[in-house]
C-alpha cells in the first residue's frame, strides 16, 4: 500500500470533528471529554486526524511540499487510535490511523525524517533495542533467575520481556517477578535472555516500516527454534506487534499478554491471591492493548459500488473499532486482589486516553509527552484513587516520570506489582 | 495574497506565536471542507485557502484581531466547530479564526434554567453538564459535535426536542457580540447589566440582525458568548450507557419511552403531527431514522447493532426476511420520545399516544419495542451523538427541500421531494436507498406547529459523476419547487455558495427589500465590508 491507495479515505472525511472527542455518547463532563491528545495540545486543525486526511489530500494533490511544520504535523502524534475509535462509530470504511501511518511511511521514504528519532534508530539497527544501550546487556535483567533459556532448552511458552522491562532498572524487577509467577503456575516457560530482539512494533509506528520485517523474522525463526507456540508479553506494544502486525507479514503465534495469563491462571485456580491491598487503584487501558489490540484478522478484497453509489468491500473487510480489545482481563485480576478497590476514569476502554509515550513522541516531543501523561494523572486523580494502573512499561515509566515533576502525587503501579503483593 | 508583514506581526502580537499560522499545510487543513467539491472548480474538497489562521483565547483578543482587520483592510471569518463550508473563507486574502480555545461554560444556573457559553461548547458536552443539574439543551439536528452558540447566533438550531426544548434561535438569551468594526455589543438583557434573562431587553434586542431566522453565518462579526435557555430533564444526572462499539444503547428509567411510529399513508403522518401539536406529549419527535432511505435505511439500523457487521455487509441485511419486514412497516414513519416527569405523567402520555395512534391509524413498530432498539434509540435520539451516520453511505450528501412550515404545507411537496429524487436514484447517480430519504423535525420550533423534511441525496465523494450529479439534482429541486410555488430550501444556499457574485446578485434581486436592507445593515455595522457574502446583500445601484 501507499499513500495514494488512501486517497479515498482522505476524500471521505466530512470534516465533523468526532474525531477530536471521545465518542459522544460516552462524554461525561466537559472536563474529560476529548480524545486527541495531539489537537489539544497543538490547537491547529492540521494536528487531529481530520486535519491529517486533508493535510495527506493536500500532499497527494502537489499543494504543499515538505517543510518543518509538516513534519510536525506527521509525528506530533501517539498514533494511540482514540481518533480513530470515534470516527469509526459512524464511518466505517475511512482507514484513518493507517492514513496517518502512510504519511509516515512515506515521508521516512522520502528521506523526512525526524533528526531526534535518528539516535533511536541507529541504536537499534546497531544494538537491537530502543533504549540507547548495548545489546549484549539485553538479558542482564534476568540474572539469577531460575528459568529456562530457550537459546539452549526448548519451552512450549516464550516470555518477551521488551525493551523497556529489560533495561529499565526501575521495570526490571516486574518483569523479574512475571516470569516467575508464570513459571511457578506450572507454565512451560522460557526467555531468549541476550537473544531477545526487539520486536520492531514501535519504530513501524514512527515510519520505519522495514526494519519490523527483519525484527519480525528473526524473532520468528529463534521461537520456532525453540518450539514456542505461544508468546507472553508483559509490554503492550510489543503484544500489538505480535498480535497485529506480524501476522500481517505472515508471522503467527499465540500471543498473551502476562495479564490475560494471569487472569486465566487466576480463574483455574494455579494463582491465588490471599494477602489484602489496601489500595484504591485506576486502572488506565493502554492504547496498544486495548483499541489497538484487536487480533489481525486475515483478509484480502476489493472494492465495489453497490446500490449505485456506496463503495464496500468484497468480501467484507474485517473492522478494527476498537470493540475486541482486552479490556476485561486487567480489571478482572484487579478486582481478584483482595482489600483493592477499583474506581474508573471517564475516559476508560476503547476512548481511553493515552500516557503520551507512544508513536516516537516520548523521543521526539517530551514536553509533548508529558503533558499527555499529566492529562491522564489528573483524571487518575480525579476519581480519588490512590494510584494509577496499568499494564504496558511505556505508559508506567511516562507516568512515573510526570508525576515527579507534580505536587500533588499518586502512585503508579504495574498490575503485576499489585499481583505478586497480593500473592 | 499573503499578509503584510506588519499585519501578521501585529496579529500575532495579539494572540502569540503559538496561536498563529501561516503554514501551507496548516492552512489546507482549514480549507479542506465537506461541499466544498459542489461548487469548487475542478470539484476540489478545498475551499480557498485562508491567509493565516488564528486561535484567539478571549474575547479581548476577538476585539483586538478584528480591529486590526480593519486597519489592514483584511477579510475575516471565524468558526467554532468548523463542520460545513459555510465556515471557511469563500475568496482569497481571508484570515480564519478557530475558536477552539474559547470553549468554555461560563455559567449554568440552574434556577434560571439559562447556560452562558463560549463559541467552542459543544452540545455534547453542555448536555452532560446540564443534566447534572436536571436540566436539558436542544441538541441542533446536527448532532452533538456542533457548537450549541453557532445554532444560538448563527445558523440553523433546530433538533429533534425542539418541539419540546424550542429552537435555539428561540433560546437566545442574549450575545456578547464583536462587531465588524470591532465595537463589542452585548445584546439583551445583558446589555443593561441585568443578567442574561433575556434577549430582547432591558437592552438592545438586536435579535433579527444579529440572527434573524438563518443567521449570517460567520459573515457579521464574531460572537463570543450567548446565553441559551435550558428545559427540564427529568433523567439520570449522567447517560447510563451500555453495549459494544458502536451500537452504545442507554437503557433509561420507566419514564422514558422510544418509539418508531408508522402509519398507512402520508395524510396519517401528517395528522398525527396535528395532534401531537395539540396534545403537548413529545419531549423527542423527529424523522431521523429514514434519511438513510426508507428501503436501505432499516437494513442499516439493523446491521449497525450488530458490531462484527459493517456497511459491507448491507446486501446481506436486505435480503434478510426480518428486515424485509421491518422496512415495510415504518416505511411512513417518525420516531418519538415520551418523558414523563412523574410516573402519572408518563402514563397519561401513554394513554394520549394510544388515542393518536387509534385516530390515525398509526402503530408502533414492533421490532423497534425490543428492549435493546429502544435503548439504542433513547441514547441516539437524546444525545444525538452518531448523527454523523448519515455519510456513512458514500461521506457525501447534499438535503434539498427542508422547507419549514405546518403540515399541510410540508405534506405538499413530500411527493414533489419523492419524485425529483426517484429518477437520479435509478440510474445510479445517488445512493439507491429509497425515493423518502427525508430528515426532519415533527416540531422545529418549541411547541410544534411548524414542521421540515429534507430529502437526503447521497453521492460519491470520491466520484466526479456522482458529485455532478448531486448539484444537478439541487438545480432540479430548486426547479421542481419553482413550477410549485414552494421557495428552495437549504438547496438555495448550497447554489449561492457556488455562483458567481454576478449571478447571486441576479438571485438576490428577486427579493430586494430584504437584501437591500441587509445592504443598509451591513454598510452600517461593517464599513470595511470585511465579512463574507453569507451576509447576502444586494449591490448598491
Amino acid at each position: 500500500m501507499a499513500l495514494e491507495d488512501y486517497r479515498d479515505d482522505c476524500t471521505d472525511c466530512s470534516r465533523c470533528s468526532y474525531c477530536k472527542w471521545i465518542p459522544l455518547d460516552h462524554i461525561k463532563s466537559a472536563r474529560f471529554a476529548r480524545a486527541c491528545p495531539s489537537i489539544e495540545y497543538c490547537n491547529f486543525q492540521a494536528y487531529s486526524l481530520g486535519g491529517r486526511l486533508s493535510v495527506a489530500l493536500s500532499l497527494l494533490e502537489g499543494r504543499i511540499g515538505y517543510n518543518d511544520e509538516l513534519k510536525d504535523i506527521v509525528w506530533k502524534c501517539q498514533m494511540g487510535g482514540a481518533c480513530d475509535v470515534s470516527d469509526k462509530i459512524c464511518r466505517y470504511n475511512i482507514r484513518g490511523l493507517e492514513v496517518m501511518r502512510e504519511m509516515r511511511f512515506k515521508l521516512v521514504e522520502d528521506g523526512q525524517t525526524l533528526p531526534q528519532h535518528k539516535p533511536y534508530i541507529d541504536n537499534l539497527q546497531k544494538e537491537k533495542n530502543m533504549m540507547m544501550e548495548p545489546g549484549v546487556n539485553r538479558g542482564k535483567w534476568a540474572d539469577g533467575l531460575d528459568v529456562k533459556n530457550l537459546a539452549e532448552e526448548k519451552a512450549a511458552v516464550v516470555f518477551h520481556a521488551g525493551c523497556r522491562y529489560s533495561y529499565d532498572e526501575g521495570l526490571q524487577k516486574t518483569a523479574r517477578v512475571a516470569v516467575m509467577m508464570l513459571r511457578d503456575a506450572g507454565v512451560d516457560i522460557g526467555i531468549m535472555g541476550e537473544n531477545e530482539s526487539c520486536c520492531g512494533g514501535r519504530v513501524y509506528q514512527w515510519g520505519y516500516h522495514k526494519e519490523l520485517n527483519g525484527f519480525a523474522r528473526k524473532n520468528a525463526r529463534v521461537w520456532a527454534d525453540a518450539g514456542v507456540k505461544t508468546v507472553v508479553t508483559p509490554c503492550a506494544e510489543c503484544y500489538y506487534t505480535f498480535k497485529r502486525l506480524y501476522p500481517e507479514i505472515g508471522f503467527t503465534f499465540e500471543v498473551v499478554h502476562v495479564v490475560e495469563y494471569i487472569n486465566r491462571l487466576i480463574k483455574e485456580g494455579k494463582i491465588k491471591l490471599t494477602r489484602s491491598v489496601p489500595l484504591t487503584v485506576t486502572y488506565h487501558d493502554p492504547c496498544h492493548l486495548g483499541r489497538l489490540g484487536e487480533p489481525y484478522v486475515p483478509w484480502q478484497g476489493s472494492r465495489e459500488k453497490i446500490y449505485g453509489q456506496i463503495p464496500v468491500w468484497k468480501p467484507s473487510k474485517p473492522r478494527y473499532s476498537g470493540a475486541w480489545g482486552v479490556y476485561d482481563p486487567p480489571r478482572n485480576v484487579l478486582k481478584s486482589i483482595p482489600g483493592l478497590a477499583l474506581v474508573e476514569m471517564e475516559r476508560i476502554r476503547e476512548y481511553a486516553w493515552c500516557c503520551g509515550a507512544g508513536g516516537g513522541v516520548l523521543e521526539a516531543y517530551p514536553d509533548f509527552a508529558a503533558w499527555t501523561a499529566a492529562e491522564r494523572l489528573t483524571e487518575a486523580k480525579a476519581t480519588g484513587a490512590e494510584a494509577i494502573v496499568s499494564a504496558c512499561p511505556w505508559c508506567e515509566g511516562n507516568f512515573a516520570d510526570t508525576v515527579k515533576n507534580q505536587d500533588e502525587k499518586i502512585e503508579v503501579y504495574d498490575i503485576i506489582d499489585l499481583v505478586q503483593m497480593a500473592l | 495574497m499573503a499578509l503584510s508583514r506588519d499585519a501578521y506581526r501585529a496579529l500575532e502580537d495579539i494572540v502569540g506565536p503559538r496561536y498563529i499560522s501561516e503554514d501551507p499545510a496548516v492552512m489546507d487543513s482549514y480549507a479542506y471542507q465537506w461541499l466544498a467539491e459542489t461548487v469548487r472548480p475542478n470539484q476540489s474538497k478545498f475551499m480557498p485557502r485562508p491567509e493565516a489562521a488564528l486561535l484567539p483565547g478571549s474575547t479581548k483578543e476577538v476585539q483586538a484581531i478584528v480591529r486590526t482587520c480593519n486597519k489592514y483592510k483584511i477579510k475575516v471569518k471565524a468558526y467554532s466547530t468548523g463542520w460545513y463550508f459555510y465556515g471557511a473563507p469563500f475568496t482569497e486574502g481571508v484570515i480564519q479564526l478557530d475558536m477552539r480555545r474559547m470553549d468554555r461554560i461560563l455559567e449554568i444556573d440552574e434556577k434560571n434554567m439559562f447556560a452562558v457559553i463560549e463559541p467552542y461548547a459543544i452540545a455534547g458536552v453542555l448536555q452532560a453538564e446540564v443534566m447534572k443539574r436536571g436540566l436539558n439543551c436542544t441538541v441542533t439536528g446536527a448532532g452533538a459535535s456542533c457548537s450549541i452558540l453557532v445554532g444560538a447566533t448563527c445558523y440553523h438550531g433546530s433538533g429533534g426536542t425542539s418541539i419540546y426544548t424550542g429552537e435555539l434561535r428561540e433560546n437566545l438569551l442574549g450575545a456578547e457580540w464583536v462587531m465588524p468594526n470591532g465595537e463589542i455589543l452585548r445584546t439583551g438583557s445583558i446589555g443593561s447589566r441585568c443578567g442574561w434573562f433575556c434577549a430582547e431587553g432591558p437592552g438592545p434586542s438586536m435579535r433579527g440582525i444579529v440572527r434573524g431566522a438563518l443567521g449570517a453565518r460567520g459573515g457579521l462579526g464574531v460572537y463570543t458568548k450567548c446565553a441559551v435557555k435550558l428545559s427540564p430533564w427529568p433523567g439520570p444526572a449522567e447517560f447510563p450507557v451500555e453495549g459494544t462499539v458502536p451500537a452504545y444503547r442507554s437503557p433509561l428509567p420507566g419514564n422514558f419511552r422510544a418509539y418508531t411510529l408508522a402509519f398507512k399513508d402520508w395524510d396519517s403522518l401528517f395528522e398525527a403531527y396535528y395532534r401531537l401539536y395539540d396534545n403537548e406529549i413529545c419531549y423527542y419527535a423527529h424523522r431521523q431514522w429514514t434519511m438513510l432511505g426508507a428501503d436501505l435505511g432499516p437494513a442499516f439500523w439493523m446491521l449497525y447493532q450488530d458490531p462484527t457487521k459493517s456497511l459491507d455487509d448491507i446486501e446481506e441485511f436486505v435480503q434478510k426476511r426480518e428486515v424485509k419486514e421491518v422496512t415495510e412497516e415504518m416505511r411512513i414513519s417518525f420516531q418519538l420520545v415520551l418523558v414523563g416527569m412523574s410516573q402519572r405523567d408518563i402514563e397519561y402520555q401513554e394513554k394520549v399516544l394510544e388515542w393518536i395512534l387509534k385516530e390515525t391509524g398509526g402503530w408502533k413498530v414492533k421490532k423497534w419495542l425490543e428492549p435493546e432498539m429502544e435503548q439504542f434509540s433513547l441514547l441516539y435520539l437524546l444525545r444525538l451523538g452518531k448523527k454523523n451516520l448519515n455519510f456513512v453511505y458514500t461521506g457525501g450528501w447534499v438535503g434539498n427541500f427542508m422547507q419549514s412550515g405546518t403540515p399541510d404545507f410540508v405534506k405538499k411537496y413530500e411527493p414533489l421531494a419523492e419524485d425529483a429524487t426517484e429518477e437520479y436514484q435509478e440510474k445510479g447517480l445517488l445512493v439507491d436507498c429509497g425515493s423518502d430519504s427525508m430528515m426532519g423535525c415533527v416540531g422545529s420550533i418549541g411547541g410544534g406547529g411548524q414542521c421540515g423534511l429534507e430529502q437526503f441525496g447521497f453521492y460519491d465523494v470520491a466520484d466526479k459523476i456522482s458529485t455532478a450529479a448531486a448539484v444537478e439534482w439541487m438545480k432540479h429541486c430548486i426547479q421542481e419547487e419553482a413550477r410549485h410555488n414552494i421557495p428552495p430550501g437549504k438547496e438555495g444556499m448550497y447554489l449561492a455558495v457556488g455562483k458567481t457574485h454576478e449571478e447571486l446578485q441576479q438571485d438576490l434581486a428577486k427579493q430586494p427589500a430584504t437584501h437591500t436592507w441587509q445592504r443598509k445593515i451591513k454598510q452600517a455595522l461593517d464599513p470595511n465590508n470585511l465579512g463574507d457574502r453569507l451576509y447576502p446583500t444586494l449591490d448598491e445601484r
